[in-house]
């Protein structure tokens, strides 16, 4: 699927599972810079990164490092999402993510901040599709 | 019916991330828009020379920005003049599920209804179909109208969230 | 655990929905902890839990009931005192 967002995210910690709670975190970090196309009309003189695309780096982020056997699975929901703090040209914004198993299904857990402070909390959804 | 013209007048939001066409019907606490999808969308741009039917499918993100500038319409409209020149922030979404693939060629029309509304802050549902099919369900998009503050203001954002500014052009 | 005998409503399982809808965990919803005061719930988050119960246990809150949405405790007494209306 083509993407809105030309960042890609850089890897800052590697995936691992977590001891106790048995999740498979990392952790990313996103420049968003002022050429980023959406700014233009977003707003015109009033930029400001849509919250979508702030989604679409933790999405991107996420789909780097799926944990061992979601492999194929694909977005199937976002479960929950807050907005906190705006993101601007030039932030860059740390990402924290965590996949634990759910069901059949997988979640992919993530804290989004920039240094002004927690920008979004993210939860998505991942469900393989089963040929049947 | 909002117009084309409409949309643009009552939307700060300018190309490429203008994705409301035209809104087809206009309730007390409902509003009905549709956003063509077309090979032209300017994502579609940094495609190669063979793109597959993956590569064309629409961003499923953008979707829910989509059906969120609709809702942002319904919002203006009943919120009134009490917050031109405010700020509408999207605070917060949850159970937002995608169905089918968008591909060029398809006419999206959205569907919101609001749910509940407390002085500034309105919760909206609903979701998008193509040609009858859903192809994403909203379960819950929360609203809210902010004094109008620009990024660099010394007053640090409240909760700004997704920001869309209310003030005319 | 508390289940109410009348309503079947069952305390722990609002402390999680209310944990989920606010993104804090369980632990932090302590009977007693306000909502806003201690767990930062905001007018949006609010709203939210409103529409979340009322969906959840099939009410309607009066505009003045909302009010009393600020504890576990209150919230579990108020639904307690809903649900026995209409059952």
């Amino acid at each position: 699927m083509t993407s809105p967002v030309l960042a890609a995210p850089r890897v800052v910690r590697e995936p691992a599972r977590d001891e106790d709670s048995g999740a498979w975190s990392a952790g990313f970090s996103v420049t968003i810079t002022g050429d980023e196309p959406v700014f233009a009309g977003h707003y015109p003189d009033f930029p400001i990164f849509p919250g979508v695309c702030v989604m679409e780096c933790v999405r991107r982020a996420a789909e780097a490092v799926m944990p061992p056997g979601a492999e194929g699975a694909r977005l199937a929901a976002v479960e929950s999402c807050r907005f906190l703090t705006a993101v601007h040209p030039g932030d860059e914004l740390g990402i924290e993510l965590s996949w634990s198993p759910r069901g059949e299904d997988w979640r992919c857990a993530a804290r989004v901040e920039t240094e002004r402070g927690r920008a979004a909390s993210i939860r998505l959804r991942y469900r393989r599709e089963d040929p049947a | 019916m909002i117009t084309t013209e409409g949309v643009r007048a009552a939307l700060p939001h300018r190309y490429p991330m203008l994705l409301v066409d035209r809104v087809t019907e206009l309730g007390p606490d409902a509003i009905r828009a549709i956003k063509a999808v077309t090979v032209n969308e300017p994502w579609y741009a940094r495609l190669g020379p063979r793109a597959t039917r993956e590569d064309l499918a629409y961003p499923d993100f953008l979707l829910i920005e989509s059906w969120t500038q609709t809702a942002g319409l319904l919002a203006k409209r009943l919120a009134g003049d009490g917050v031109e020149g405010q700020v509408m922030l999207f605070g917060s979404m949850s159970d937002v599920g995608f169905h089918r693939r968008v591909l060029p060629g398809d006419t999206v029309e959205h569907h919101v209804r609001l749910e509940r509304a407390v002085n500034d802050t309105m919760i909206f549902e609903g979701g998008s179909r193509v040609d009858g099919e859903p192809v994403l369900t909203v379960g819950r998009v929360t609203v809210a109208f902010r004094p109008g503050e620009r990024p660099g203001a010394d007053t640090p954002d409240p909760h700004p969230g997704v920001v869309s500014r209310t003030g005319g052009r | 655990m508390t289940i109410d005998a009348v309503t079947g409503l069952d305390r722990e399982e609002l402390r999680e929905l209310l944990a989920e809808t606010i993104d804090a965990d369980v632990a932090e919803i302590r009977d007693g902890a306000d909502f806003v005061e201690s767990l930062g719930v905001d007018s949006l988050m609010a709203l939210e839990v409103v529409v979340v119960l009322e969906r959840r246990y099939g009410i309607k809150f009066a505009e003045t009931e909302m009010r009393s949405v600020r504890t576990l405790e209150s919230t579990y007494d108020l639904l307690c005192q809903k649900l026995r209306e209409c059952s």
